[in-house]
């Protein structure tokens, strides 16, 4: 059974429990606490002065966000929509960075007055715009490395190479900021633990460089990018962290400050999309599936290569299906040749790892609504 | 005398009968359908290598399934009874003068075609005119239905698909929905010898929807394990207590069976607690 390989048997039992005893109108998304709780446990947990701080990005729901600060952790933001979140929560300003490269003047403006100290930048116009309104803030610089692997690239958009990287350690430092330290992105969903190896010796390079030009650095920043399981198994967190804190006990002095910035570590394999299969149809030799979740309203993430893993309540025979969303739009197409028992219309369809990347994403595009988060 | 040995995948126990003629082996689109003469029991019928009633002995279930329901509802109009092909619960629903209506929902019609050709005294019944035969599956009748059911009765091994999954709370759902506010709903749900965790399982699953969960008991030769559970589910009355006067005819069931047929509370709360050791 799909349902006992990837999500845990407690996971699931609060899962039927909750279907059983809701009348909640599907869609929705339902989050495990216990598994968030777990996931914040674990992480950071075996890598040296490290701190943990969630990207908001990946689910920014009130409730999440609530729980979160309840468990006393970090957060990373980019925008001041998310700011606000956090305001209203009363975050303190000293567990809250902002690892966006190119901040909106808005942002920044809230961020410094709300009181954040650690920002990230990878252009000249940014240490400009960070001068002017944030003088004397921490600032990290984003480098460019390998994204082989990952299943969400992301390298392209932001990042430096090395000798760039050092002409702005410089200048942020020549225009009254304090550069502290060093960011990268290895790819969200990651599976290629020698990604951390070619980033964290390349952070070295930077490090030494700046030491030569008189800039101490102090903190280095992981980013994002440990996996989970969505239709296969993936490296372990654990394994990836005492991999990465090897190299960096090998590389960098001992009192380094490590920043670590998971998003859908902590909240992916926490959630569960309950949907509702509202059509079938044979169209030429493919069988078809409609559910009241798609691309627009969740599921965007399929569309760039995430591949979810399903479960229907039907003990028909498996057949092989293409599952779309209930848009209008032709591109609104979730996955294909997927093995699924034959369900009927109003079943349940389940989506598991359904946590991160699916509510953040959604749009009320056709007029379909954003499904609810409910935690459990 | 050529033997029967017969394949229950789940039962830790193998019976083998005496067979003196087989009358019939076919395959439906669903299973193997075999009915075989033994010189005690009498015709079996039996599905995918399992017995499921014989000429002797049906009774004992059939009563023990329809009647307790039947009796702790206080006026069973519309009934549904879910596979049961054999057509032998149909006809314990129609002892009943309040019937009005009943839903015989058996996916395979095959079933029914040889029982009514091998088994004329258990299938007589399903051509009276308050039963309206449908060949689909049970789970999708009761999600197209709303609220006009007063007791559904699932006769069928499987269909409660044993265990809590997606699609036991999805059925019992749609089954609520489909009940009357003072409907009931009972299913068998296998050994309280063998299958213990399971039955506490079908019950946990039950008590997530309806209000009023019970268990009742029967011995059943012909089933492995024998000592076989009835699960019953219940939007509001108490299956225990009997609301209408037993006045039909019957060979095992009675209201003094009524009576004893349910768990004692204490044991079967000890039951429901994993306190039973065994």
């Amino acid at each position: 059974m799909i349902e006992e390989r990837f999500i845990n048997k407690q996971t699931w039992d609060k899962v039927l429990n909750f279907i059983a005893l809701s009348d909640e109108p599907s869609p929705y998304l339902l989050i495990d606490r216990d598994v968030v709780r777990e996931k914040i446990d674990l992480i950071g947990k075996n890598i040296r002065n490290s701190r943990v701080f969630y990207a908001v990005k990946a689910n920014p729901d009130r409730e999440v966000l609530s729980y979160l600060n309840s468990l006393g952790i970090g957060f990373e933001i980019a925008s001041e929509g998310e700011l606000r979140i956090l305001s209203d929560l009363g975050v303190e300003p000293d567990r809250i960075i902002t690892s966006n490269p190119v901040k909106t003047l808005v942002f920044l403006e809230q961020a410094v007055s709300y009181g954040i100290d650690y920002y990230a930048f990878d252009s000249i116009a940014e240490v400009d715009k960070l001068s002017r309104y944030a003088p004397n803030r921490n600032v990290y610089v984003r480098l460019t490395v390998p994204n082989e692997g990952s299943e969400w690239p992301l390298s392209k958009k932001f990042g430096v190479e090395l000798e760039d990287a050092l002409g702005l350690l410089i200048y942020a430092k020549e225009k009254g900021l304090n550069p502290v330290g060093i960011t990268f992105h290895v790819g969200s969903q990651c599976n290629n633990a020698y990604n951390w190896n070619t980033a964290i010796e390349k952070a070295r390079d930077l490090w030494e460089m700046a030491a030569d030009k008189g800039i101490s650095l102090s903190m280095i920043n992981l980013g994002g990018g440990y996996p989970i399981r969505y239709t296969r198994d993936v490296l372990s967190i654990e394994y990836i962290e005492k991999k990465i804190n090897r190299l960096i006990s090998e590389k960098f002095p001992s009192d380094l400050t490590v920043f670590i910035e998971p998003g859908r570590a902590v909240i992916g394999d926490a959630g569960v999309f309950v949907t509702s299969v509202i059509g079938k149809s044979r169209r030429g030799d493919e069988n078809w599936l409609y559910i009241d979740v798609g691309v627009f309203n969740g599921l965007m993430e399929s569309v760039g290569g995430i591949k979810y893993s399903y479960v229907v309540g039907s003990r028909n025979e498996p057949k092989p299906w293409t599952i779309a969303g209930p848009s209008c739009d032709s591109f609104d197409v979730i996955d294909k040749e997927v093995i699924l028992p034959e369900p009927e219309v109003g079943n349940r369809l389940l989506i598991l790892s359904a946590g991160a990347y699916t509510i953040s994403y959604a749009s009320e595009f056709n007029g379909f609504s954003i499904p609810k988060t409910i935690l459990i | 005398m050529i033997k029967f040995f017969e394949k229950d995948p789940y039962a830790p126990i193998q019976y083998v009968y005496d067979i003196e003629k087989v009358l019939y082996k076919g395959k439906s689109k669903f299973q193997e359908i075999m009915v075989v003469e033994n010189p005690y029991f009498g015709k079996m019928l039996i599905l995918d290598g399992v017995v499921q009633i014989t000429e002797r002995d049906e009774f004992f279930y059939h009563e023990m399934l329809v009647h307790v329901l039947m009796h702790a509802h206080p006026n069973p109009e519309n009934i549904v009874v879910i596979g049961g092909g054999d057509g032998g619960a149909v006809r314990e629903v129609l002892k009943h003068d309040s019937v009005k209506k009943v839903f015989f929902i058996e996916i395979d019609e095959e079933v029914i075609n040889v029982s009514k050709e091998f088994f004329p005294t258990v299938s007589g019944s399903i051509n009276d005119s308050r039963v309206e035969i449908m060949c689909m599956d049970g789970a999708e009748f009761v999600k197209n239905r709303d609220k006009d059911i007063d007791v559904i009765i699932v006769d069928s091994t499987d269909i409660v698909g044993f265990a809590k999954s997606l699609f036991t709370v999805e059925f019992f759902k749609s089954v609520r929905d489909c009940l009357t506010d003072e409907g009931m709903f009972v299913t068998l749900s296998e050994s309280l010898h063998f299958h213990k965790d399971l039955v506490i399982e079908v019950q946990e699953a039950m008590r997530l929807i309806f209000p009023v969960v019970d268990l009742y008991t029967a011995p059943l030769a012909t089933y492995a394990g024998n000592w076989w559970t009835f699960s019953v589910a219940s939007k509001r009355h108490d299956p225990r207590i009997m609301r209408r006067k037993f006045q039909i005819d019957t060979r095992y069931y009675s209201d003094e069976i009524h009576a004893q047929a349910f768990l004692p509370k204490g044991f079967y709360d000890r039951l429901m607690a994993r306190g039973l050791k065994w």
